[in-house]
């Protein structure tokens, strides 16, 4: 059965890459399109068959109920991926919360009595885990979630609308998947690492170098389409391709890697932030500098079939 | 390749014979995708520890094993659990390199460290190059389910604390190892480890955090005397076939099973110890 899927951030480069795929499905019936840019800004492809864009402030109920009690409803879409979120680490206030959550609990409120929409993915991510020495490498589902009130509203947010959704499980109509991504190492999707490794030289903290693991946007896309077909839902840990120490990616990236002592990475990349204006901030991946934490996608492959098989188009070979 | 391969290698070509870098070729190891196996263990970093840890094994420490081709698995999981002491872990390093040298194909054991070990600059990350991970459930859980070869110290930091007087008296034996081998069908080795306990006579310990470990210990001499190690492995028991997955949460049978390795361990121990002809011979 073809299936109707409504995309919100589909003005991204995930978002945008999704629909793209979407529309290339032939399991995949009409695909409503949701982002926050006018649509001869947003998609070039816009005037696809079977798509159809739509600007909406996610953060007004009113309008997202008009979305989806309207085109959502008349179109018989059946699949929400709700992609879109904040992607500035420096942005923070009352209306990024209610852009990265209240929007997430709206949207899947008003979906649990929809007519037509039965299956909910939220794109959550990788930054929602503790990463601590004394935590597992490997990275579970039931892994510990970082709770700290310290924590960033970059990760609080992330955590907040992610476990909100996770609650609904089970108890709610809709088959509900969460989908925790590694980092997307690529531009505009947020990506701390691609912020710092924006620099000519990328400072680590000496005497450490921790397991990542990344992923490219294509395998993203490819685990957010497994899961608009899972029959299952549930919580998903979905890794990258690429496992590789911190130093390694660096060189990889073709930037030179200076050890510094840790001492000294907070206060130099908050220079960096506030004098230059990038997004990179130490504070919010000090842990992850120093300790490894790698994705298990165990779950994903056995449930949803999911495989990483796409990795990150690094500059530097070797 | 970065600077600490390049001279991992070279290192490597220079110090070790040519048969057994081929021997090394064979290592178990699960690539992750760019060398380096998901805990960050990296095989030339395991033929770097190998040409490190040869002079303190061969003349040092002339260390001397009995039993550890016909003990240790080929192949699938299996928990080595010893007796731990001596102030410094080399009693861990040797072990580590015994294993390596003694199986075939080669298997690297995956030494279980403490919490702390993992947030110490350089050693961290060097030993986790070497196959080390930190002590949680849930890395032994992924090994063991990826048939690997775990090293666990049932004493932990209390056995590698302990005062002089108590050299050769097993320290509380937790049970951990043990449910992780029922749990995972791994049968456990035995090992007894003699001469370590001598190695740094510890007379006292500062009750101080020092780099993260939880005291300092206070010893008669600065560094490791060149004590003779002896590794005594024996028979593996096989709580892998006496044992079903679910006992792993039975307590009775859990203590039973620890009981069983500590014992093991401790008659390799007495026997180690009226063998051996002296302390440094």
């Amino acid at each position: 059965m073809s299936r109707g899927v409504l995309v919100t951030g589909a003005d991204t480069p995930i978002g945008e890459r999704l629909v793209r795929t979407l529309l290339d499905d032939e399991h995949v019936g009409h695909v409503l399109a949701v982002g926050t840019r006018p649509m001869e800004e947003a998609l070039p492809f816009a005037n696809a068959r079977r798509l159809t864009y739509l600007p909406v402030n996610l953060t007004r109920e009113r309008r997202v109920r008009e979305l989806l009690f309207g085109p959502a409803r008349d179109l018989g879409i059946d699949v929400i991926v709700h992609t879109a979120m904040g992607r500035a680490a420096g942005e923070e206030g009352k209306a990024v919360h209610e852009a990265n959550v209240n929007a997430t609990r709206d949207l899947l409120a008003l979906c649990e009595r929809h007519p037509t929409i039965r299956t909910f993915v939220l794109r959550s991510y990788a930054e929602v885990y503790q990463v601590q020495a004394d935590l597992p490498v490997l990275i579970g589902e039931d892994h510990p979630i970082n709770l700290s009130p310290n924590a960033p509203q970059y990760v609080r947010d992330r955590v907040e609308a992610d476990l909100h959704t996770c609650v609904h499980m089970g108890l709610s109509p809709l088959r509900i998947l969460v989908l925790r991504c590694a980092e997307v190492l690529a531009p505009g999707t947020g990506s701390q690492l691609f912020d710092y490794l924006s620099s000519p030289i990328c400072l680590r903290p000496m005497g450490y170098d921790p397991m990542l693991n990344l992923m490219s946007v294509r395998d993203a896309v490819a685990a957010l389409q497994k899961a608009v077909h899972a029959r299952e839902h549930g919580i998903f840990n979905v890794p990258g391709k690429d496992t590789l120490p911190l130093s390694l990616c660096i060189r990889k990236w073709g930037r030179p890697a200076i050890p510094v002592p840790g001492a000294w990475m907070t206060p130099l990349y908050r220079w960096r932030r506030q004098l230059r204006g990038h997004d990179f901030s130490y504070g919010m991946n000090r842990r992850r500098f120093h300790y490894s934490g790698v994705l298990d996608g165990r779950r994903a492959s056995d449930i949803l079939g999911y495989q990483p098989s796409h990795g990150i188009d690094w500059p530097v070979s070797g | 390749m970065s600077l600490s391969l390049a001279i991992a290698r070279l290192l490597t070509a220079g110090a070790l014979p040519a048969e057994e870098r081929e021997r090394l070729k064979a290592l178990r190891f699960a690539d992750a995708g760019h060398g380096f196996d998901a805990f960050g263990m990296h095989p030339d970093i395991v033929a770097l520890g190998e040409v490190l840890l040869a002079p303190l094994y061969d003349r040092y420490f002339r260390v001397s094993s009995y039993g550890a081709a016909e003990a240790i698995p080929k192949e699938g999981p299996a928990v080595i659990a010893a007796n731990h002491s001596g102030a410094l872990p080399i009693d861990g390093a040797m072990l580590w390199l015994d294993v390596l040298r003694h199986t075939t194909p080669p298997r690297v054991a995956r030494t279980v460290a403490d919490h702390f070990v993992p947030m110490l600059p350089v050693i961290g990350t060097l030993f986790a190059r070497g196959g080390m991970v930190g002590g949680s459930r849930g890395n032994a859980r992924v090994l063991l389910e990826a048939g690997e070869l775990l090293l666990i110290f049932p004493e932990g930091v209390p056995g590698i604390g302990k005062h002089f007087r108590d050299r050769y008296k097993l320290q509380d034996w937790r049970v951990g190892h043990v449910e992780l081998a029922i749990r995972h069908g791994a049968p456990v080795v035995p090992v007894g480890v003699v001469g370590a306990e001598e190695q740094m006579p510890q007379i006292g310990r500062i009750p101080i955090q020092f780099a993260g470990a939880p005291f300092v210990p206070v010893t008669l001499t600065p560094l490791p005397m060149p004590v003779h190690y002896h590794l005594h492995y024996g028979a593996p028991i096989r709580t892998d076939l006496e044992y079903r997955p679910e006992h792993a949460d039975d307590p009775a049978a859990v203590r039973e099973a620890a009981a069983r390795v500590k014992a093991a361990v401790q008659a390799l121990l007495d026997k180690g110890l009226a063998e051996r002809p002296g302390i440094f011979a």
